[in-house]
């Protein structure tokens, strides 16, 4: 196993800063929230949990984190997927092809920023609409920041994530020659729209499943958008978190403690599911 | 023919002005003074919101200086241990078993990671300092650098190595003269990457730094905390700036290495 000290070296490095962080942080909080270690805790006991799920916070947090993160990469999936199959040629050079990169450019923090500026009630759009003359006054713009359908959280999620699906779909459309099999299929006498929807989209979603659940993991724990563009009630998995585990309630912690412990089975059984699913490498 | 034409032209159109204004928005912001409803544009277009932040007590340049060191220190040492350590798990029997693992960090969300980690960062006295947050971020990153260098390793550097010790030359010789002349602009995206990684934190850096150490994020979240939108757009534009610019030379490099 160690035939060289540059091994030693290497495992080390992927024991202290992969493997040890995650049991010590896991087993910190499972032990936690089950009572065994903290200052208001007295030894084992189901308590926390049980006092976790009487309200349904957490399952509706669960569920809301989902819904954010399914509706987003949603949008993100459709139209980067139709930008590559209509545009994938613009997108691989010239002045797109690196204007496709600035939402990258972008922090979470600055995006929730940005959007709660641009669709906010007083927001540019807002005052767009006033000088058009399609609102009267500042109450009648829809909320979109910090409304109850969450459109403010969604649209920044979905700005930030696009480009990465923009990048991913349009390199496997040359990758997978896409074109060629579209071309082919016309020949044969396809129509244009058969192509796209049984040959096109098909590659590409397939190609690109292990890379939209990835996705689908990282925006679970998103906690910068949804604190910033969110609303107080329902709360997702990582601002509820915090607020269990940061605010003034001591005997919140357990419970925090034991959200952590739920989100962090829940993400790992994912991540094992979508990498063993995955016959190709695990390579970004 | 041409309709279509021109309806494409269009969706180009607006792809374009949706990735270009929020930059102008928060620049413009930034120069910015009374900006009242319903008026589109402020009322003032002035400097004062940067000479006040730069040179009259509003610490933007030191925080912009603090962040500076942290992303640059993660991403050197998670870029350099990332490329040694990876190498280990791409050659070993347990490869996907390894890789596996290493994906379990990058995974979680940095700010519950943060708040289950934060109890062993207090015994060690690593909370509040930048030491802390370096440490923190690393443990984001280096699994983030190793999951991009093991698909590097491939049967194909191995051949080249086996092929210098064949002809008699060292390990070291063939790392120098082989391995390094190829890795270079992967070692040089991944450096970008981590760069990026650490710049953008938020949530880890919060928690672990409990405030103290005030990053650019750190700012830019207190400034809308006070509603200050001016700074707040001020501080982003300073975020922006550094990823725009590696983003572009990133670009460039993929483009001239595919050439």
């Amino acid at each position: 196993m160690f035939k060289k000290p540059v091994n030693i070296i290497s495992f080390l490095l992927l024991f202290v800063f992969a493997i040890l962080p995650l049991a010590l942080g896991f087993s910190f909080a499972l032990a936690y929230s089950f009572g065994l270690i903290g200052a208001l805790n007295k030894g084992f006991t189901l308590d926390n949990w049980s006092a976790l799920f009487e309200s349904n916070d957490v399952i509706v947090s669960f569920i809301y984190s989902g819904w954010l993160a399914i509706a987003s990469l949603t949008l993100s999936v459709v139209i980067s997927m139709a930008i590559a199959i209509i545009f994938h040629k613009k997108f691989t050079k010239g002045i797109y092809s690196y204007l496709i990169y600035m939402p990258l450019a972008f922090p979470s923090i600055v995006a929730a920023f940005f959007f709660a500026q641009f669709l906010g009630n007083a927001g540019i759009l807002s005052r767009i609409f006033y000088q058009l003359g399609i609102i009267d006054k500042i109450q009648s713009f829809p909320n979109l920041v910090n409304d109850q359908y969450n459109i403010g959280i969604i649209i920044a999620q979905f700005f930030l994530s696009l480009p990465f699906f923009t990048l991913l779909y349009t390199g496997l459309y040359q990758t997978e020659r896409i074109d060629e099999y579209a071309q082919l299929a016309n020949s044969l006498g396809a129509k244009k729209s058969q192509s796209i929807f049984r040959i096109s989209i098909p590659i590409l979603l397939k190609k690109s499943f292990p890379n939209i659940v990835m996705y689908f993991i990282f925006k679970l724990g998103a906690y910068e958008v949804p604190l910033l563009l969110g609303r107080s009630s329902p709360e997702t998995v990582s601002v509820l978190a915090v607020r269990k585990l940061q605010k003034f309630n001591l005997y919140d912690i357990p419970q925090g403690y034991a959200v952590a412990v739920i989100y962090t089975i829940i993400i790992l059984s994912l991540l094992i599911i979508v990498l063993r699913t995955n016959k190709n490498e695990y390579d970004i | 023919m041409s309709t279509i034409f021109k309806k494409r032209n269009i969706l180009l159109w607006l792809l374009a002005v949706a990735f270009l204004t929020p930059i102008i928005t928060l620049f413009y912001l930034s120069f910015s003074k009374d900006w009242r409803f319903p008026a589109i544009l402020p009322e003032q277009f002035t400097t004062e919101s940067w000479r006040y932040l730069f040179f009259s007590g509003g610490n933007i340049g030191p925080s912009f200086v603090i962040s500076l060191v942290i992303a640059l220190s993660v991403a050197t040492f998670a870029t350099l241990l990332g490329f040694i350590t990876s190498k280990y798990i791409a050659y070993h029997k347990y490869r996907k078993k390894l890789l596996m693992l290493t994906y379990f960090p990058f995974a979680l969300s940095p700010v519950i990671f943060a708040l289950c980690l934060k109890f062993y960062f207090i015994k060690m006295s690593l909370t509040g300092n930048l030491q802390g947050i370096i440490l923190a971020q690393l443990i984001i990153a280096l699994p983030y650098s190793v999951i991009f260098f093991t698909g590097f390793w491939n049967q194909r550097i191995k051949q080249y190595e086996d092929l210098v010790a064949t002809l008699g030359g060292t390990t070291s010789y063939a790392f120098r003269k082989i391995v390094m002349p190829i890795a270079k602009s992967l070692i040089l995206v991944c450096f970008f990457q981590c760069f990026l990684i650490s710049w953008f934190e938020f949530g880890l850096t919060s928690i672990i730094g409990y405030g103290k150490v005030e990053t650019l994020t750190i700012k830019v979240f207190q400034f809308i905390s006070e509603a200050n939108i001016f700074y707040a757009a001020l501080s982003c534009c300073l975020l922006i700036l550094p990823p725009v610019i590696l983003l572009w030379f990133n670009k460039k490099f993929i483009i001239q290495q595919a050439k």
